[in-house]
């Protein structure tokens, strides 16, 4: 079983946005949203003694997805490889996993109306290839690979290297994006861009969200059939009248 | 990435040209699908070479329906390795711009009121091929000025010879590496050319001047920066400003803008007085090292301190981290360097530095280029032209370099009628408007102008002055002379091969350059009928065919970067002694400095601060605003303020200000982004905003543009570059 894993190595990495407009490319992302989130923390100390670092953000796969539960309708879900998926078949573009998730890697597609991130490139992965944003890296800053392979070069940089995951003591998901940086600059990326802890439903917020349209759709199904079986009934009547 | 890559859209592209439609035979190769992409229909993938910026990374177009789908990084590709950069990665944003160039456009209004008809191609040719006749007749052929850009360009520039004009400039020279050019060649010989060969991931030091690598995007050289820096290479960043790099480096050096050749003086002072320079390499292979010597005596590491406002202390401890690094210091030379108009000055005294460390030549420094051999074309004798060149390069600017020119010695003559009237003007492939400086100059010369042609793909600022404007088909429709890279340490030919038919009315270079050189009885230049021909005999010395070139998208040939990889006998230098010029003769022989000197820049009048700019990695000038995907990332730029200049000036984060130069010309509106992370003497801009032209909706009004507010320059009286760094802003009253 494989457990796929993204090293990103923030020494490298210059932020120029190449795997963005890649993984955008790839996979039809609308202009103003992304599957992957280029950032630069904001600056540290003061002018001269000053400190900054890049960061790219994606969906980070987590062992324990914090997305998956709050799903009404069964569109996402883990695969076999670790790798957390939608079904857009199955979504009902709610959001719920939108706000769910710790790490803002999910968005609404305005043109599908369902939710979109980053899957690793699954079927890239699967024909062999990397995934877009580690084949245009132009600092070759990111590695894709298998941690379940301790040869793979992921393994080497997570378990040899000590790459870091982006957790803090409340929000620890297990998430299988990894960073590789001095530690002052790990530290500032994440103290920057904290994982946030999973919003709860609220009662006010599974009314207005959820259970509303889902009454919605109940009472217009239950006038539709009403509709329904009064007409098929009217026509019943008036073809019997003919006769 | 095995798929195969058929050459058919090339050599369909091609057939074309000579005998109508083309029957195309079907391709055998396995179907393939991009993701995200999810018909049934077979996609092909084109190799061919970005234009998105001049880098020209090698690229594979997938192409479905006669529709591009998607443009990645060709891995056969000897440099870009299959890697590719924002830009390139949105390059159909800029083939599916909805704000294109269609038609060929003849003017109806008046100059600058941007009124034209739609014409065909028949009717473009002929009315240009007649005033360029006429032109000929009334006031001789050097009245034509040509401004290229890029390698597309070349059909043009063959054209301009052959009608007679030596008056060609382009903004990268005069605008950009020109000075570096001349600096280095003065020094070892030979100059650095594009990309410029620095060993980035074999140093063990690496030094930045001005250079902002990382926001300032060549795939293959951020590729091979980070590499070095992984490997453990320290980073000296000199910026008045904390750039990406000066996040990454080992010691940023925030110096007082202007006075770099101060700090590089004290730097060799060190070097040379501790005895940390390569003096084995300096007997070898460098003449004038004694008056080096005696000249950087003075230039301590305390002298410069008063000048750069960079501690003594730091100077010294970065000039002996160079001399342990030595020769794997990469000093990069910059690119562009036209800032205060003693830029050859300060382009020498990087050279001079480079060779005290031993590092031309040598792993980790700067490695040399490689010759290719190539073919050349039965040509006639281009006519001589009897007036000369009216930009000054080799008179007014002695060391300009003629085959590039200077932009602003065409503006100038234009202006002035010096030395000869220039009554029409070519405009190819660039907003001049955004890449020459005192843009009100420009428009005030094409008011001089009895003809003014643009030939781009995009409604560029200049467009609303022309008479004729002609739509060229963008790099993913066209063929475009192969590009030959020298400078790398496997020197390679790389194609540009159309991947899709051109959209509208557009065409390539080559074919509008060949239908006007018909109208000017001038075929004899262009003896070849299709590119594939043309390619063929510039490959046929290489021993690569065109199906070969086409099909892999680049040919990569053995390379001897290291002089250590050449015999001695080879291990020469192109100067008049032969060895690598500390001291330089033809400088002295002109009444130059022979040896750098630090002349202080002009100062901010009180109020103002000094205007620095640079590039942001997802825009390449002003040419990538409109793009969809780009624009979405950096739709407009902020103006850089000190949090002290901030609270002085009542301004801030987000708020929009309108910059005022010392002369009173104003920016557009622009956000102020507020950070510690520049000096409180400048600020800074991203160029290629705040465009002119309506017609670019998306990038119409976004942003300031730094090069509207650049109504001064300080000209290079050798190389004619205009130093761009000495324009003076302030938030204007509102």
């Amino acid at each position: 079983m494989a457990r796929y894993a993204m090293v990103t190595d923030l020494r490298k990495c210059v932020a120029c946005q190449a795997c963005t407009v890649a993984c955008s490319a790839e996979w039809e992302v609308p202009a103003g949203h992304g599957r992957t989130h280029v950032r630069t923390t904001p600056l540290a100390g003061a002018f001269p003694n000053l400190m900054s670092s890049p960061h790219v953000g994606q969906c980070n796969q987590c062992d324990r997805p914090p997305c998956v539960e709050p799903c009404p309708s069964g569109a996402t879900y883990q695969d076999a490889g670790g790798i957390v998926r939608v079904d857009g078949d199955l979504c009902i573009g709610c959001g719920f996993c939108v706000d769910a998730c710790p790490y803002e890697a999910r968005y609404i597609n305005p043109r599908t109306k369902k939710v979109d991130k980053c899957d690793f490139c699954r079927p890239r992965i699967e024909r062999g290839e990397e995934p877009a944003c580690v084949a245009t890296c132009t600092a070759g800053a990111k590695y894709f690979g298998d941690l379940e392979d301790r040869d793979s070069e992921v393994s080497r940089l997570v378990f040899r290297e000590g790459a870091r995951r982006m957790e803090t003591r409340t929000v620890a998901v297990g998430p299988n994006v990894f960073y590789l940086g001095r530690a002052e600059h790990l530290d500032l990326v994440l103290s920057s861009f904290p994982p946030r802890p999973p919003r709860l439903l609220t009662a006010g917020e599974a009314w207005t969200k959820l259970l509303r349209p889902l009454v919605l759709v109940m009472v217009g199904a239950t006038f539709a059939g009403q509709a329904v079986a009064f007409f098929t009934q009217l026509r019943k009547g008036e073809g019997d009248f003919e006769e | 990435m095995k798929e195969e890559i058929t050459r058919r859209r090339f050599l369909g592209t091609a057939a074309t040209l000579g005998a109508g439609a083309a029957a195309v035979p079907a391709a055998a190769s396995p179907p393939v699908h991009p993701p995200g992409w999810t018909g049934t229909a077979r996609v092909e993938k084109i190799a061919t070479t970005c234009e998105m910026c001049f880098w020209r990374c090698g690229i594979l177009a997938s192409v479905s329906g006669g529709k591009v789908v998607r443009v990645e990084g060709n891995p056969d590709h000897p440099q870009s390795q299959g890697r590719l950069c924002a830009r390139g990665n949105a390059g159909t944003g800029l083939l599916y711009d909805p704000d294109r160039l269609k038609t060929p456009l003849l003017r109806t209004g008046e100059r600058g009121e941007g009124r034209f008809k739609p014409v065909g191609w028949d009717e473009a040719l002929d009315f240009l091929a007649g005033r360029l006749v006429k032109l000929r007749e009334e006031h001789g052929p050097e009245s034509l000025a040509f401004f290229p850009h890029g390698n597309g360009a070349r059909f043009f520039a063959t054209l301009m010879r052959a009608y007679g004009t030596p008056n060609s400039a382009e903004p990268s020279f005069a605008q950009c590496r020109g000075p570096r050019e001349v600096g280095y060649s003065l020094t070892f010989g030979q100059g650095l050319g594009s990309p410029e060969p620095v060993d980035l991931e074999e140093a063990r030091l690496v030094v930045l001047i001005g250079s902002h690598l990382g926001e300032n995007v060549f795939t293959s050289q951020i590729t091979a920066f980070a590499t070095g820096l992984a490997r453990g290479a320290k980073l000296i960043a000199v910026d008045p400003r904390f750039s990406t790099a000066a996040s990454k480096a080992d010691w940023w050096l925030p110096i007082r803008p202007g006075t770099d050749i101060a700090l590089l003086l004290a730097w060799m002072n060190v070097l040379i007085v501790e005895g940390l320079h390569d003096k084995e390499y300096i007997n070898t292979y460098a003449a004038g090292f004694d008056r080096l010597a005696d000249h950087v005596r003075e230039f301590t590491p305390e002298w410069a301190e008063a000048i750069t406002e960079i501690p003594a202390g730091k100077i010294r401890e970065t000039a002996r981290a160079m001399g342990k690094a030595k020769p794997a210091v990469a000093v990069h030379p910059g690119r562009h360097v036209t800032w205060y108009g003693d830029d050859t000055q300060r382009a020498r005294a990087m050279a001079i530095l480079t060779a005290l460390l031993g590092s031309w030549g040598r792993k980790g420094g700067l490695f040399l280029p490689t010759p290719i051999a190539r073919g050349s074309f039965d040509l006639p004798d281009f006519p001589e032209s009897k007036r000369g060149r009216a930009d000054g390069a080799g008179t007014r600017f002695p060391l300009a370099v003629e085959e590039l020119g200077v932009t602003n010695g065409l503006i100038d003559a234009t202006l002035s009628g010096d030395p000869y009237p220039i009554k029409a003007w070519i405009v190819y492939g660039q907003n001049m408007l955004e890449s020459i400086p005192q843009p009100a100059r420009t428009v005030e010369a094409i008011g001089k102008l009895d003809l003014m042609v643009v030939v781009d793909v995009l409604p560029v600022d200049q467009i609303r002055y022309a008479d004729l404007v002609l739509p060229e088909a963008t790099y993913l429709e066209r063929y475009d002379p192969p590009t030959i890279v020298e400078s790398a340490k496997r020197p390679f030919i790389a194609v540009r091969s159309p991947a899709c038919e051109p959209l509208f009315e557009s065409k390539p270079g080559w074919w509008i350059a060949k239908e006007l050189a018909k109208r000017l009885k001038l075929e004899a230049f262009f003896p070849w009928e299709t590119p594939e021909q043309h390619l063929g005999t510039i490959l046929a010395p290489t021993g690569f065919g065109v199906r070969e070139l086409v099909s892999r998208g680049a040919v990569a040939f053995p390379g001897k970067p290291y002089l250590e990889d050449r015999p001695p006998g080879e291990r020469s230098f192109d100067t008049a002694s032969g060895k690598i010029e500390l001291y330089s003769e033809a400088l002295a022989k002109i009444g130059a400095d022979p040896l750098p000197r630090y002349t202080p820049p002009v100062e901010p009048p009180r109020g103002f601060l000094r205007l620095i700019y640079g590039r942001a990695p997802v825009h390449s000038f002003a040419r990538t605003q409109n793009n969809e995907a780009l624009s979405a990332l950096m739709p407009e730029n902020e103006v850089w303020l000190h949090v002290s200049v901030a609270r002085d000036w009542g301004v801030t984060g987000g708020q929009r200000i309108v910059l005022e130069n010392a002369e009173g010309v104003k920016s557009s509106p622009v956000r102020v982004k507020v950070t510690e992370g520049i000096r409180t003497d400048c600020a800074y801009l991203v160029h290629g905003f705040g465009q002119r032209s309506r017609a670019l909706r998306r990038a119409f009004g976004r942003g300031a543009s730094d090069n509207s507010l650049m109504s001064r320059v300080s000209v290079d009286p050798l190389t004619g570059g205009t130093g761009m760094r000495v324009n003076f802003v302030r938030a204007a009253k509102a």
